[in-house]
């Protein structure tokens, strides 16, 4: 019985001398699994303009564990962030959702996400053109706070508007 | 002859960041003398040594070296098998270096006779890699199973920057792939081992890269205006599921990388994302928050609109599921009480193996072989990984420095 396999730069063969006696011989060579190392260019931040950004707050929203749901203090928030769109008619902005870093990092960035969905939902709800919103989410990636504690936890369960 | 043994090993390899740390085997390990190897001492030394913490590793064995036996022979005439069967050794292993190639052998103590002869070519500054195959090679001859010494890791560090790094299985000969100022995660091997896909933000948004491994080159898997994560490739190596955003939340599709077709796999307004093929290819698990929380569901793609199919139903959290090799059963994220920790589950029994008891256990990827899942744990704040053998026992390796996460396991090298 023979096995072979070809790569480019590796053969292996094993030959099992079952006849003779129970004994194994086999040779094979290395394979040589040469890396490359790539840097990543970062592209400059958000391409949008801010110069009409100085008139407008920065907000933040914030949400319960595994939860969407926007709360009273949320719609508040929301309720000057549209205020501040409907005053400034040119204004883009970017809602980045973000998670705690409790659960696993895809569930997470899809939670990001419809975190931020939740907030554009609401903004387009009150008369704001989805074109002037830009979704995103860094799920657990970007935390604010690093305590592995409560206090930490809601602090990055957040959608950051700006 | 049952013991528990417990080890507690620091091998003081300087030159990199992971350091082997065996904190339990199984209970009834083979017990196996590895003698010195012939030829240059200080390489026989480096070999030698790599072999016993490959063996050691996996929990598997208990590794006997020439001050704990009765008589150390430097030939086959000169073996005394009742020197060796006197301290239950069942097998015997010696080996001869010559010009960087290899020849061991190995013999059954019982059987009084060689099982195996075998010869590994070495190439110029990889004796490491010589040292995995004479592992591998012995743990084949004497467990019957495809030892995985000589596979690789791939994970993510972060310290000033995000670097996606390949390993060998022990954590030593460290290379980066790739260095980036922005988050890296959810790194997956081709089936080849010749590329990976991996999200990357460097363009301010999540987007699945493919790179080839040797020469660097690397693409976007699909030009879109979405963000686009959680890639996992097919067994054949012809398509990835991904997770897209276009549709307003995360859905699963199905990429077919020669023509750039997508297939979309999951209609529903809640999160759908961590798919997983079955080794055959025929299903896709995933996670979905549509039951209200995150569970595990399996999609049949043989059967024209199948519907998804629910299969976690212990706690309110189970995530990131992966099969097993031999399709026998799930590894996934599984949260008991406020804990996520690593879990099995065989499709033949109705309940779960919680594998792991830390607090936040992530990203589980199972060996090729089936037999050792590697996964992320946070101890001090620090992330660092872990590996556990389905027969339970447990190793760590962990880092000297930066946040070490998201292991996962390379096919067959060899």
């Amino acid at each position: 019985m023979i096995f072979s396999r070809f790569n480019i730069s590796f053969l292996f063969v094993t030959i099992f001398l079952t006849s003779c006696s129970s004994m194994n011989v086999t040779e094979e060579s290395v394979y040589a699994g040469d890396v490359k190392t790539v840097q990543a260019s970062s592209i400059d931040k958000q391409d949008i303009s801010y110069d009409s950004q100085a008139v407008f707050a920065n907000a933040t929203v914030y949400f319960d564990f595994d939860k969407t749901n926007l709360s009273s203090k949320s719609l508040q928030t929301l309720k000057s962030v549209t205020d501040a769109l409907n005053e400034n008619p040119n204004l883009t902005i970017v809602l980045e959702g973000h998670a705690d870093e409790r659960g696993t990092r895809e569930y997470n960035l899809a939670l990001g996400q419809r975190r931020a969905d939740a907030v554009s939902q609401y903004l387009i709800l009150n008369g704001i053109d989805s074109n002037r919103l830009i979704l995103k989410s860094y799920g657990e990636e970007r935390p604010v706070s690093f305590g592995q504690d409560e206090r930490s936890y809601a602090k990055n369960r957040r959608v950051e508007i700006n | 002859m049952k013991k528990i043994f417990l080890l507690l090993i620091f091998s003081n390899f300087i030159f990199s960041e992971l350091i082997l740390e065996i904190t339990k085997g199984t209970e009834d390990p083979y017990r196996v003398a590895i003698l010195p190897f012939q030829g240059d001492k200080k390489l026989s030394t480096e070999i030698e040594n790599i072999i016993i913490n490959n063996l050691k590793r996996s929990g598997e064995f208990n590794v006997f070296q020439s001050s704990e036996l009765l008589s150390v022979p430097n030939n086959q005439e000169n073996i005394i098998f009742n020197d060796f069967k006197i301290l239950n050794i069942d097998y015997l292993v010696m080996g001869n270096i010559t010009n960087g190639d290899i020849v061991y052998e190995i013999y059954d103590i019982t059987k009084k006779s060689k099982i195996r002869s075998s010869t590994v070519f070495g190439i110029p500054n990889k004796n490491r890699q010589l040292a995995h195959y004479v592992s591998d090679g012995i743990y084949e001859e004497i467990t019957g199973i495809p030892g995985i010494s000589s596979t690789k890791i791939l994970y993510v560090t972060q310290e000033k920057k995000y670097r996606l790094i390949v390993a060998d299985a022990d954590g030593e000969n460290e290379q980066i792939l790739l260095e980036s100022d922005e988050p890296i995660i959810s790194p997956a091997w081709s089936p080849d081992s010749r590329k990976v896909a991996y999200v990357s933000f460097e363009t301010g948004m999540a987007k699945v890269f493919i790179q080839n491994i040797a020469t660097g080159f690397r693409e976007l898997a699909l030009e879109n205006d979405s963000q686009i994560s959680s890639p996992s490739w097919s067994p054949d190596g012809k398509f990835l599921s991904l997770t897209l955003y276009q549709d307003g939340n995360a859905e699963i599709y199905i990429l077919n990388l020669s023509n750039k077709n997508l297939t979309r796999l999951t209609n529903h307004y809640s999160i759908d994302t961590e798919s997983s093929w079955s080794p055959r290819g025929s299903k896709i698990i995933f996670t979905s928050g549509r039951s209200g929380s995150p569970q595990l569901y399996e999609l049949d793609l043989k059967k024209f609109n199948a519907k998804p199919k629910r299969i976690s139903f212990d706690g309110n959290y189970n995530a990131k599921a992966s099969y097993l090799p031999n399709n026998e059963g799930i590894i996934f994220v599984h949260r008991s009480n406020t804990n996520f920790q690593i879990a099995l589950r065989y499709f033949n029994e109705n309940f779960i193996r919680v594998l792991t008891e830390a607090q936040m256990d992530e990203s589980p990827s199972i060996s090729p072989n089936g037999n050792v899942i590697v996964y992320a744990i946070t101890d001090d704040d620090k992330g660092l990984l872990a590996g556990v053998t389905l027969s339970g026992a447990r190793f760590r390796l962990p880092t000297t420095e930066g946040a070490v996460r998201e292991p996962s396991w390379s096919g067959f090298l060899r």
